[in-house]
C-alpha cells in the first residue's frame, strides 16, 4: 500500500495532447475511480502510472519515491503496481495455478510458501476449484477474477483497473461489484479504477476523478460530485437532473445566494458569490398544481415506485420524479429548492439588472 | 509500507542492449550482398570499370545469359501452366482430397534441385533401370534427353511450380465470393465465369508467382549443373562455378561481374512485374468468407484422376526411378527380385567417409543454422514489432535481399566479404564457417517471418501484464513471448532446416574437401559416374525430408496463418 501523487503530469502523442496538467493526490489504501468520456485520456493516466508510457513532462510519486519524472524512470516491473486488463491478459499456455503463481516465481519465493499464497489468492477470489484449469476452460467472470487473484498475490502497493467488467454482462457486473469492494476491504490496497460506467464509479470508489478532454474537471466523493459539481461538465455528466443559467442578485439569505432561476427567485447553496449556472436535481424539484413556475411535460417513464417525468420551463428541460403517473402534454407547477449554483470557466456571470434596479 | 526496491537496472539495460544486436544482423545479413555491389566498382583497387567491360564484352558472357533467360523463361512458363492450373481447380471447385494434392505438389520445391534431375536422369535415357525393367530403355548410346535445354527447362518449370500455385491461391483467396455467385446468378457458366471474372481479378497474384518463379529459375544450379554442363550448355551460375572451380578465387573480380549481371536480370524481372501490377490495380479488399466450390459436375472425377495422373508423373515416377537405380547392384544391370540390394545404401550411409562427413556437415549446418536463426530471431522480431524505429523498419525491409537473390550472386558475395575477415589476416574461405554464415543469411527470413507473425499478434497486455507483476525484459522474452511464440518459430526451424539441409547453390562454391555438403556430394557422385551411391543418398535424403514436411504439416493447426508455405 502507498500514496499516489501526480504533480502537473502531461502527455502527449506525436504533439497531440491526451492528458495536460493532472495534479492529484491519492490516499493509500484509498479506492478511487476515474471517470470520464471516451477518449478523454483515462487509461493514459493509468499507463503512465504502471510505467507503460513515459510522461511527456511532471511526475508521479509512489510512497514518497518519483517513479516518473524529469531525471528518472522506474520500470513497470520494478513498480510493484499490480494492473487488471479489459482483456484480462492471462497467458494463455499457463493454468490458472500457474498465471496466479508465476509473480511469485519471478520473486523467487519458496515453493511451500508460494502455494500457500496461490492457495490463498484462489479461495478469496472463488476459485479454489479451477486451479488446473487452463484460461480458456473459464468463464468471463472467472478469467476476470483470475486476472484479480493474479494480482492480489504479490502484495501490489497499488492496483490499476481498466474498465475491468466492460466485457461482462449486466448480472455479472453487479456481482464482480461485490468481489471489488471485497477485494478492496481484505487487501487495503489503494486502487485506481477507470471507468466509463458512472453508476459503477459512484457506487465503487471512495472519490471520483471526472475527466475531460486530458484534464481532471473534478475530484471529490461520489456525494459532493453529485451534490456540489464544479462545472457544467460535471454536473451533467455525473447523476440525473438539469443545468440551467442562472442570474445572480447581489443578495443572499440564510447563508445561501438568492438567484434567477427560469424567471423565479430561488435560493441556492454556491461555493462562489458569482456563480453563472445552477445544477437542479430531481430531488430538487416539488409538483405541485398551484404553483406560479408552470412546466409541460413531455414524458413519463415508470422506473419502479416513481415516475420520471422529463419538462419543459420556458425552453429549458428538467427532470422531476412524481408519485403519479403524469399525462403528456399536462400542464404542472413546479417548486425549486436546494439547488446548487456554480460558476462555469467558460461562462459569463449575468447580473439580473432589472432587479438590481428595483 | 515497504520501500521501493533498489533499481536492479537489468531490465532497462536489456532494453537499451538489445537494439545492439541489430548491428551484427545487419552485417551478416546485408554485408556480403552490399560488399558484392562495391566489387563491380573495383572497390580495393580504386574505382574501376574495367572488369565490368572485359566480362561483359566476353562472348561466353553473352552465350550463358542468353541460355539463363532462355531455360528460365521457358522454366516460368511452364510453372505457371502447372501452377495456374492447380490453383484455378483446388481455390474454386469441387474436387475432393485438396489437402493431399497440395501436399504433393509442394515436394518438388523441397527436394533439391540436383535431387530432382538425378531422378529425372533415371526415369529417361540408355541406363534407366526402370525404363529397362520393362523393356523399353532406348539401345545403349543413344543420348539421354534430358542433358538439353528442354531438359532444363521441364524441370526448372516443375520444380517452381508451386511458387506460382501458392502465390495465386493466395490470390484467389481474396477474390470475394458474393462477385462469383453474382456472376453465377446472371446465368454465367463455370467457364464464363472462370474467364471474366475470376481470371481478370487473379491477374496480379498470377503475374506475381511467375515474377517468383522466374528469379528462382534464374538462379538454380542444381538443374543446370545436372542437366547443362554434361551437353555443354552453360547458363550464368554453372559458368560462375565452373570459372571458380577451375581458376580458384584469383578470378572472383570476375565472377563478382557475373552474380551482378544475375542480380541485375533478377531485379529487373521483378520490377517488371511491380510494373505490369501497378498498370492494372484492381484494389480487392476482405477474405471472402465462405470458400469458392464451383461445381464440376461429371467433369469432376475425370479432372480428379487427371491431376493425380499428373501428380504420379512428375513426382512418383521419378522417385520410383531413383529408388530403383538405388537398389541396382551396378550401373546399368537391369533390376529383378533377385539382385536388388541395399549394398548403396549401406555404403553411402555407413562406409563411405565422404558421404557420412556430408550427412554429419548437413545436419550440422541445418541445425546450427536453425539454431543460430531461432535464437536471433526471437529478440530481433520481438524488436521489429514492439520496439519499432526507423532502424528495424529499414531492417525489415531489407532482409528479404539474401534470401530474394539468386544463391550464386550470395555465395559470391560471402567469399568477397569473408576471404580476408577485416582487420585480421584470417579468412573462412575453405572452412565450415563461411557456409554456416552463409546459411544464416540467406535463410534468415525463412526464420524471421513465421515468429514476427505470431509476435504481431500477441495482445501486448500479456506482456504488459508479466511486466506489472514484476518479470523484467528478458524474463517476459523467456515466459511470455517465447512459448507463446513457440509453435510458429517450431515451424520456421524446421523449414530452415529442411531448406538448409537440401542446399547446394550455395555450397557449391564454398565447399571444399572436409566441409562437402549433402548438396555437393551427390553432384559430385553422379558426376565421377557412381550413379548408384548418389541415387541412393538423394533417395535417404528424399525420405528425410518428406518425413519433416509430415511433422510440420501434422502441427498445422497450431500455427499461425502463412507459417506453413505450403500452406498459405
Ligand atoms: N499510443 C497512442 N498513440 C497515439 N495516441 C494515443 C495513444 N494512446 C492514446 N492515444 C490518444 O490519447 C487520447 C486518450 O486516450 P485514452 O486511451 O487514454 O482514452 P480513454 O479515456 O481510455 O478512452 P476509452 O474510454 O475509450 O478507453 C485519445 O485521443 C487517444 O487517441
Ligand atoms: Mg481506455
Amino acid at each position: 500500500m502507498a500514496e499516489l501523487e501526480f504533480s502537473n503530469l502531461s502527455k502527449s502523442f506525436d504533439g497531440l495532447p491526451a492528458l495536460q496538467d493532472i495534479n492529484a493526490q491519492i490516499a493509500s489504501g484509498e479506492f478511487v475511480a476515474l471517470l470520464g468520456p471516451s477518449g478523454c485520456g483515462k487509461t493514459t493516466l493509468l499507463r503512465l502510472t504502471a510505467g507503460f508510457e513515459q510522461p511527456t513532462s511532471g511526475q508521479i510519486n509512489l510512497g514518497g519515491n518519483t517513479v516518473a519524472g524529469p531525471n528518472s524512470f522506474v520500470p513497470p516491473e520494478e513498480r510493484e503496481i499490480g494492473i487488471v486488463f479489459q482483456s484480462y491478459a492471462l497467458w494463455p499456455h499457463k493454468s490458472v495455478f500457474g498465471n496466479v503463481a508465476y509473480p511469485l516465481e519471478v520473486r523467487r519465493v519458496p515453493r511451500a510458501e508460494r502455494e500457500a499464497r496461490v492457495k490463498e489468492a484462489l479461495a478469496l477470489t472463488g476459485l479454489s476449484a479451477f486451479g488446473d484449469r487452463m484460461p480458456s476452460q473459464l468463464s468471463g467472470g472467472q478469467r476476470q477474477r483470475v486476472a484479480l487473484a493474479r494480482c492480489l498475490v504479490f502484495d501490489p502497493r497499488a492496483v490499476l483497473l481498466d474498465e475491468p467488467l466492460a466485457n461482462l454482462d449486466l448480472a455479472l457486473r453487479a456481482s464482480m461489484h461485490e468481489v471489488f469492494s471485497m477485494f478492496h476491504r481484505r487487501t487495503q490496497a489503494t486502487m485506481l479504477y477507470v471507468t466509463h460506467d458512472q453508476s459503477e464509479a459512484l457506487a465503487l470508489a471512495d472519490r471520483v476523478a471526472v475527466m475531460e478532454a486530458g484534464k481532471i474537471r473534478q475530484f471529490a466523493a461520489p456525494e459532493v460530485l453529485y451534490r456540489e459539481p464544479v462545472d457544467c461538465f460535471v454536473a451533467g455528466f455525473v447523476g440525473d437532473g438539469a443545468v440551467v443559467s442562472a442570474e445572480i442578485t447581489g443578495r443572499s439569505e440564510n447563508k445561501n445566494l438568492i438567484l434567477k432561476v427560469l424567471g423565479q427567485e430561488v435560493q441556492s447553496r454556491s461555493a462562489t458569490a458569482e456563480p453563472s449556472h445552477v445544477s437542479i436535481r430531481p430531488e430538487a424539484i416539488t409538483l405541485s398544481s398551484d404553483a406560479p413556475l408552470r412546466a409541460k411535460v413531455i414524458s413519463c417513464t415508470y422506473l419502479g415506485g416513481r415516475f420520471r417525468l422529463t419538462l419543459d420551463v420556458a425552453g429549458e428541460t428538467l427532470i422531476a420524479f412524481s408519485e403519479h403517473r403524469a399525462s403528456i402534454g399536462e400542464s404542472v407547477g413546479v417548486t425549486l429548492h436546494d439547488l446548487w449554483a456554480f460558476r462555469d470557466p467558460d461562462a459569463d456571470v449575468v447580473i439580473a439588472k432589472s432587479l438590481a434596479h428595483a | 509500507m515497504k520501500a521501493l526496491p533498489k533499481s536492479r537496472g537489468s531490465s532497462r539495460s536489456l532494453d537499451r542492449l538489445l537494439p545492439i544486436i541489430l548491428l551484427p544482423i545487419a552485417l551478416i545479413a546485408l554485408g556480403p550482398v552490399a560488399r558484392l555491389l562495391l566489387e563491380g566498382v573495383g572497390f580495393g583497387d580504386g574505382f574501376t570499370t574495367e572488369h565490368l567491360t572485359t566480362v561483359l564484352t566476353r562472348p561466353s558472357t553473352g552465350t550463358a545469359l542468353q541460355h539463363s533467360l532462355i531455360t528460365a523463361g521457358g522454366g516460368t512458363i511452364l510453372s505457371i501452366l502447372i501452377g495456374a492450373t492447380f490453383a484455378y481447380l483446388v481455390a474454386l471447385t469441387d474436387i475432393r482430397g485438396k489437402g493431399a494434392l497440395v501436399f504433393c505438389l509442394m515436394i518438388p520445391m523441397m527436394i533439391p534441385p540436383q535431387i530432382t534431375a538425378l531422378a529425372w536422369m533415371q526415369m529417361a535415357g540408355p541406363s534407366s533401370t526402370i525404363l529397362k525393367m520393362f523393356g523399353l530403355a532406348p539401345p545403349l548410346g543413344s543420348p539421354q534427353p534430358l542433358h538439353s535445354p528442354a531438359g532444363i527447362i521441364l524441370l526448372l518449370g516443375i520444380q517452381h511450380a508451386s511458387l506460382v500455385f501458392l502465390t495465386l491461391r493466395a490470390g484467389l483467396r481474396m477474390i470475394p465470393a458474393d462477385l462469383v455467385e453474382a456472376a453465377r446468378m446472371s446465368g454465367a457458366s463455370s467457364f464464363r465465369v472462370w474467364t471474366q471474372t475470376v481470371l481478370p481479378l487473379s491477374m496480379p497474384s498470377l503475374i506475381a508467382g511467375g515474377a517468383m518463379a522466374f528469379v528462382t529459375a534464374l538462379g538454380n544450379f542444381g538443374i543446370p549443373a545436372m542437366l547443362g554442363i554434361p551437353a555443354g550448355y552453360a547458363t550464368l551460375p554453372t559458368l560462375i562455378y565452373q570459372r571458380l572451380v577451375g581458376m580458384g578465387p584469383s578470378v572472383l573480380p570476375e565472377v563478382a561481374v557475373l552474380s551482378l549481371l544475375i542480380g541485375t536480370v533478377a531485379i529487373l524481372g521483378v520490377l517488371l512485374s511491380r510494373y505490369v501490377l501497378s498498370q492494372r490495380g484492381f484494389g480487392l479488399v476482405g477474405l471472402s468468407g465462405n470458400p469458392l466450390a464451383l461445381n464440376l459436375g461429371t467433369a469432376r472425377r475425370p479432372v480428379e484422376i487427371g491431376l493425380w495422373l499428373f501428380i504420379f508423373v512428375i513426382l512418383a515416377l521419378p522417385l520410383l526411378a531413383l529408388a530403383a537405380t538405388s537398389l541396382i547392384p551396378a550401373y546399368g544391370v537391369t533390376l529383378t527380385f533377385t539382385n536388388a540390394t541395399f549394398d548403396a545404401w549401406k555404403e553411402v550411409l555407413f562406409t563411405q567417409p565422404v558421404t557420412r562427413r556430408a550427412y554429419a556437415n548437413s545436419l550440422m549446418l541445418a541445425t546450427g543454422a536453425a539454431a543460430v536463426l531461432l535464437m536471433i530471431s526471437l529478440p530481433l522480431a520481438w524488436l521489429m514489432e514492439r520496439r519499432s524505429s526507423p532502424l528495424t523498419r529499414l531492417l525489415d525491409g531489407l532482409i528479404d535481399l539474401p534470401y530474394a537473390l539468386p544463391g550464386v550472386v550470395l555465395s559470391i558475395a560471402c567469399i568477397l566479404t569473408f576471404l580476408n575477415l577485416p582487420f585480421t589476416d584470417l579468412t573462412l574461405y575453405g572452412t565450415i564457417w563461411i557456409i554456416l554464415l552463409a546459411y544464416l543469411a540467406r535463410f534468415f527470413v525463412v526464420m524471421l517471418r513465421p515468429i514476427q507473425a505470431s509476435i504481431a499478434q500477441l495482445d501486448p497486455a500479456m506482456e504488459e501484464a508479466a511486466a506489472s507483476v514484476g518479470a523484467h525484459l528478458g524474463r517476459r522474452l523467456r515466459d511470455i513471448v517465447l512459448p507463446l511464440a513457440a509453435p510458429s518459430a517450431a515451424a520456421g526451424a524446421i523449414l530452415v532446416f529442411l531448406t538448409a539441409v537440401n542446399e547446394l547453390t550455395v555450397s557449391a562454391l564454398l565447399w571444399s574437401s572436409g566441409t562437402e555438403t549433402l548438396g555437393v556430394v551427390i553432384y559430385n557422385l553422379e558426376d565421377s559416374g557412381e550413379t548408384v551411391m548418389a541415387s541412393a543418398l538423394a533417395m535417404s535424403i528424399v525420405l528425410l525430408i518428406v518425413v519433416l514436411m509430415g511433422i510440420v504439416q501434422a502441427g498445422a493447426n497450431r500455427f499461425p496463418k502463412g507459417v506453413i508455405p505450403w500452406q498459405s
